[in-house]
């Protein structure tokens, strides 16, 4: 089995090209030619397909494509490479889960198949960014206090004592701290202390201050969860792996973050569900992954609830559950934000698509394409965990139905979605509880859903 | 071959992203007595016209777009050398310098917004990702760029956006450029907050914004 240094090896020793060479020779043609071969074709009238045949074989073609494409390192510009035998054997000799948390809160994160009825693991929560400590500590609480949450992402701050946070800075390095001392403050005043937090590290962009930030006196647990990310489409850099490298010898769990660009390199919907399947071979081949953050998005939009990229998520879902022991949280972006009807629509949409193509777990979908400063509440990681548990109950072809009158409601309106409120005009910033307005918005909103064949828990 | 087919072909060359008719219609147009400037005008720029409007409709993405600029280059590199023996000049729409700003890695949004201007007869300079204020003025000022385009994704690196701006200011140099600004995170409302000529939501947004801004100064000055 190929362990780390194998894979810095490669990097070093790989075919040389220029990285447009790589894009443009290598990673499109090929992605094109692998897509034609297999016959992977975009169905727009069945947003969640339910052929187990056709995921079957899209898997088979991301086998194909990482074999001949491999991952390029912007540092040697050189291509890690891998032969179709040593991508079977990675699969062959993954765990299929991760174990995460601490004392009562410990758990395993595994697999789920398409159609079973099986709970997701509920990956509750976002990094959005939270303009104050005080609306940090309120969402983290609020998170950690939904009872079926099984892990949480925390927010990223924006500035420490006034001084903005800048990629690579030492204010970097001291809000990464300061987030995790909230953090950890939160999730123990929701009476949780050993939930894990799978994010990390929110507040820090650079390698080096995630590193630093990890060193055990900051409070960090190895059972809690860090983001190690790729560069769309297919990259990776030093930065990255010697994140990597340290997590895996400190034996904390590394997941592995990657977001196709639908309409970028990977062209439409056919392309990008080859690479977003890819992406999770990708995972266990080069970051040693104990589990995965997928979010594929629309190049134009930067949401992930178009019709293209719901069917990409669903096919690629489909495809990955099946075959590729690797738990991942499935995440979507919505276009518009919260407090919103669309909001709801959206995140339902997506819920059902991800929850009946076999997500081994999905996270709250987030709010106005995630880049509104304060723009989610604890009500969206709510709703996420009852639709999740209400969609758990259906088939893809049952979803597949609901999924297309709920893109009958927004679609025609992604490319002017409403970006929302903010936490402080939907929730009392002092109590951390929401306003009656958007309470009564939200029990709107899941009976008009119910109306359409979604049966939320009583 | 007929004039009308010659140019057919360097449009559906572009189209088709086809490197090999590209050069090949180039040298039939000098051979048949075009003007290189006609076979760019009504030739490879009609072709990069309806490129672009299959991209702006979804019926196209960023590799056919890469595909279109690069078969645009392949028969410019023809065209070029007979453009120069008549004295003339390609008419350019300006030149654009573009980056992602330091501490980001993100580059497909800012590649996007590269072919789109390039392929809309902008002069692009591509100095990549995560690129140091100093290294973005210092190739500004190299290739006299009319433009810096500045992407970035990151909330935490937004502020090397601004970054530029007040670099540019303390170098007496802000006058000189229209700097625009994009990315997921960036809005209108943070382009006006840190004093940016603009922010462009859509690479198709960043074009049009571009070619306005330009055409006021070139009228500005026309004035002055």
């Amino acid at each position: 089995m190929l362990n780390f240094l194998d894979i810095n090896e490669r990097a070093l020793n790989g075919p040389i090209m220029s990285e447009k060479e790589f894009d443009m020779k290598v990673f499109v043609p090929r992605l094109k030619s692998v897509t034609d071969d297999y016959g992977i074709r975009y169905d727009k009238d069945n947003p969640v397909p339910s052929d187990d045949k056709a995921a079957d074989n899209l898997f088979e073609a991301a086998v194909d494509f990482m074999s001949q494409v491999g991952v390029y390192c912007k540092d040697t510009n050189r291509i890690i490479q891998f032969k179709r035998d040593e991508i079977l054997e990675v699969l062959k000799g993954a765990p299929g889960r991760c174990l995460a948390g601490e004392g009562k809160e410990a758990g395993v994160f595994g697999m789920r198949r398409p159609d079973e009825q099986k709970h997701p693991w509920f990956h509750v929560g976002s990094g959005i960014v939270a303009s104050s400590e005080e609306i940090a500590t309120n969402l983290i609480e609020g998170y950690a206090s939904i009872a079926e949450s099984n892990s949480i992402s925390i927010s990223a701050l924006d500035s420490i004592r006034g001084i903005s946070v800048m990629a690579g800075s030492p204010a970097e390095f001291y809000a990464a701290i300061r987030g995790i001392k909230i953090g950890l403050e939160a999730i123990k005043r929701a009476g949780r202390p050993g939930l894990p937090i799978m994010n990390l590290i929110s507040t820090s962009a650079s390698a080096l201050t995630a590193i630093a930030a990890s060193a055990p006196q900051f409070g960090l647990r190895p059972t809690d969860g860090w983001l190690c990310g790729t560069i769309a489409e297919m990259k990776i850099d030093f930065g990255v792996m010697t994140k990597v490298a340290y997590l895996l010898s400190s034996g904390a769990n590394v997941g592995a973050e990657t977001a196709p660009i639908l309409g970028g390199y990977c062209g439409g919907p056919a392309g990008t569900a080859v690479v977003s399947t890819a992406y999770i071979l990708m995972g266990l081949l080069v970051h040693k992954g104990n589990y995965q953050l997928s979010f594929p998005v629309h190049f134009r939009y930067g949401c992930s609830t178009t019709r293209d990229v719901l069917w990409a998520v669903s096919a690629s879902c489909q495809a990955a559950s099946r075959n590729v022991p690797m738990p991942v949280i499935w995440l979507g972006y919505m276009a518009s934000g919260l407090s919103t009807k669309m909001y709801f629509y959206e995140a339902a949409a997506w819920l059902l698509c991800a929850v009946t193509s076999g997500a081994p777990s999905v996270q709250t979908p987030h709010p106005a394409k995630a880049v509104k400063i304060d723009g989610i509440t604890p009500m969206e990681a709510k709703f996420g965990v009852e639709m999740g548990i209400a969609a758990a109950k259906l088939t893809r072809e049952e979803a597949s139905e609901r999924v297309i009158r709920l893109l009958e409601k927004y679609e025609s309106q992604i490319p002017t979605a409403p970006e929302g409120d903010r936490y402080q005009d939907c929730y009392n910033v002092v109590t951390g509880k929401p306003n009656e307005l958007y309470v009564r918005l939200y029990n709107e909103v899941k009976e008009e859903l119910a109306g359409m064949g979604i049966a939320f828990e009583k | 071959m007929e004039k009308k087919e010659i140019l057919e072909k360097l449009s559906t060359a572009v189209i088709e992203g086809d490197k090999n008719l590209a050069r090949e219609s180039a040298q039939n147009a000098l051979r048949a007595g075009i003007n290189p400037l006609e076979a760019i005008d009504k030739g490879l720029s009609k072709g990069t016209e309806v490129v672009g409007a299959q991209f702006e409709s979804g019926e196209s993405y960023l590799p056919e777009l890469i595909m279109a600029a690069d078969t645009f280059n392949a028969a410019m590199e023809i065209l070029k050398p007979a453009i120069e023996a008549n004295k003339q000049q390609v008419r350019k729409e300006g030149i654009v310098l573009i980056a992602t700003v330091k501490g980001d890695l993100h580059e497909i949004g800012k590649n996007i917004v590269a072919t789109v201007m390039e392929t809309n007869g902008f002069e692009v300079v591509d100095i990549g990702i995560d690129q140091q204020t100093l290294s973005i003025i210092e190739a500004a000022e190299k290739n006299k760029a009319d433009i810096i385009a500045l992407s970035s994704l990151m909330t935490t690196t937004m502020p090397y956006q601004k970054e530029v701006i007040e670099v540019l200011d303390d170098m007496k140099l802000r006058d000189k450029y229209i700097v625009l600004v994009g990315g997921g995170p960036v809005s209108q409302k943070w382009a006006d907050e840190i004093n940016a000529n603009g922010y462009g939501e859509t690479a198709i947004d960043a074009v049009a914004l571009a070619k306005n801004l330009l055409n006021n100064r070139k009228q500005t000055v026309a004035m002055d």
